[in-house]
């Protein structure tokens, strides 16, 4: 059976999770020993290069998702390959993008402790973050609860074709919400080139990590499906 | 042109089905009304009243109370649908998938601005909230409404058949909607006069564009979902 094959293969799952494992002990290297201890915020602005590195990986993710959703619908939800390749995807992103968010949710007030003097603070880019992440708690609800099959897996990227053009509404609004000033204070001011190196290391470190998780999971969701379709064969074979 | 005509006249047919069910059994529409009214009554325990402050919570109530009522009416909208099947039925005939999710989402739409014909000026009267602007309140609400009718609709044709589809509903519309909330309760603050720095045409213009595009992207959605 072709299908067996496909169980148990690895792919390039180890390779990337190697080269992840190097590019964040190279990132912390450089977080820790080239980029200087900022001036007026001391150690805790280090911080900063793993909760921005993982803010811009969760919004990679989750449009990766968006569009995951979208080319399914396009196909009219087939059971083909691709299709059920997109989907998988779809989950896997997802999830990816939802544990992200939760490490910027919770560096971030510590960030925000030291620089600001308050653990929380309606900040256009802490709020777009908090409501992105419940959007996508969301997807992982509605897919716990629909199930797997064709009328899930449908609903579920409507929703993550809906939540694109809501990121940027939500953008939009979360910047004039907190009044006149849509000007962000930039968190950084990353003006030494040892920092800009360690910003940009930590960035890619988070992205490789990020890309090998989607991935595992992705294959991981795809064999889970085979199985099930061979117990049911199986199962089918049974009561004949 | 002549697709155009029969488009409208499917549009009108539903809407007028749905009307005249709505009249004759007030499913969706009692509850609706009646759980609004008991939020404002809550909302009158719920703050410690304080006269001065009324201009600051107002808009709130206003916003809380139309976000929920609204989605007592998505949970309704398509039930008469399910029961028996009518919505396969009404896929078989030859009408168009954009005239039923127009007419279905018009429907929460008028449900949805009775419901705040009731309410609203109860929230006015109880906490006796000054309205300045009163035409911009009504824009605000017309807008803000249209939005959460596109939503809801597109979700609750959705979910249909879902298990917990009560629950599901809100936790999958709230965070889509929270644009509409944000413009709906600064234009409804700028309307009864509270001070902010910001102008009303903004936010109205915001508000359109939302329903403009999320009119287009739900209404392709519903035809993409409905197939599957």
């Amino acid at each position: 059976m072709k299908s067996d094959k496909a169980i148990g293969k690895f792919g390039p799952g180890p390779l990337l999770a190697i080269l992840a494992t190097a590019a964040v002990l190279i990132a912390l290297y450089a977080v820790f020993f080239i980029a200087p201890v900022e001036a007026t915020m001391g150690i805790v602005q280090k911080i900063f290069y793993f909760h921005v590195g993982c803010a811009i990986n969760m919004m990679v993710f989750f449009s990766l998702c968006g569009i995951c959703g979208l080319i399914y619908l396009i196909m009219g939800g087939s059971r083909g390959r691709v299709a059920s390749f997109v989907d998988a995807l779809g989950v896997a992103t997802a999830e990816v993008g939802v544990t992200l968010g939760a490490v910027v949710l919770v560096t971030g007030p510590i960030w925000a402790r030291k620089a600001w003097g308050t653990w929380w603070t309606w900040e256009p880019r802490l709020t777009l973050a908090l409501l992105v992440f419940l959007l996508f708690l969301a997807y992982l609800a509605l897919r716990a609860f629909t199930g797997s099959e064709r009328f899930g897996r449908s609903v579920a990227a409507g929703l993550a074709v809906v939540g694109l053009p809501a990121l940027y509404f939500i953008h939009f609004a979360v910047q004039r919400w907190g009044g006149a000033h849509p000007q962000v204070v930039y968190k950084g001011g990353l003006t030494v080139p040892g920092m800009k190196l360690a910003f940009f290391l930590s960035v890619l470190a988070v992205m490789l990590v990020s890309a090998t998780l989607a991935l595992i999971r992705t294959q991981q969701e795809l064999q889970a499906r085979l199985v099930d379709d061979m117990f049911l064969k199986l199962d089918a074979e049974e009561w004949k | 042109m002549h697709e155009l005509t029969s488009i409208l006249r499917q549009f009108a047919v539903i809407i007028r089905k749905d009307l005249t069910m709505e009249f004759r059994t007030r499913d969706i529409l009692y509850p609706m009304a009646l759980f609004s009214l008991l939020l404002v009554v809550v909302f009158s325990f719920a703050f410690l009243s304080d006269p001065t402050r009324v201009r600051d919570y107002g808009p709130g109530i206003i916003w809380v109370t139309v976000l929920f009522a609204s989605t007592v009416g998505q949970n309704r909208l398509f039930d008469r649908e399910r029961e028996n099947g009518c919505l396969w039925a009404m896929l078989l005939t030859p009408a168009s998938r954009g005239a039923i999710f127009a007419a279905k989402a018009a429907g929460h739409f008028m449900f949805t601005l009775f419901m705040e014909v009731l309410t609203v000026p109860l929230i006015i009267l109880f906490f006796d909230l000054p309205v300045p602007h009163p035409a911009t309140l009504v824009a605000s609400l017309v807008l803000g409404t249209m939005g959460l009718s596109l939503i809801g609709t597109l979700f609750s044709a959705m979910l249909m058949n879902a298990r917990m589809k009560e629950v599901l509903l809100p936790l999958v519309t709230f965070p889509i909607l929270m644009p509409v909330i944000i413009a709906g309760v600064k234009v409804t603050a700028l309307a009864v006069g509270a001070q902010v720095a910001e102008d009303a045409s903004m936010w109205l213009k915001f508000l359109l564009g939302f329903d403009m595009i999320f009119g287009v992207v739900t209404l392709l959605l519903f035809d993409r979902m409905i197939r599957s």
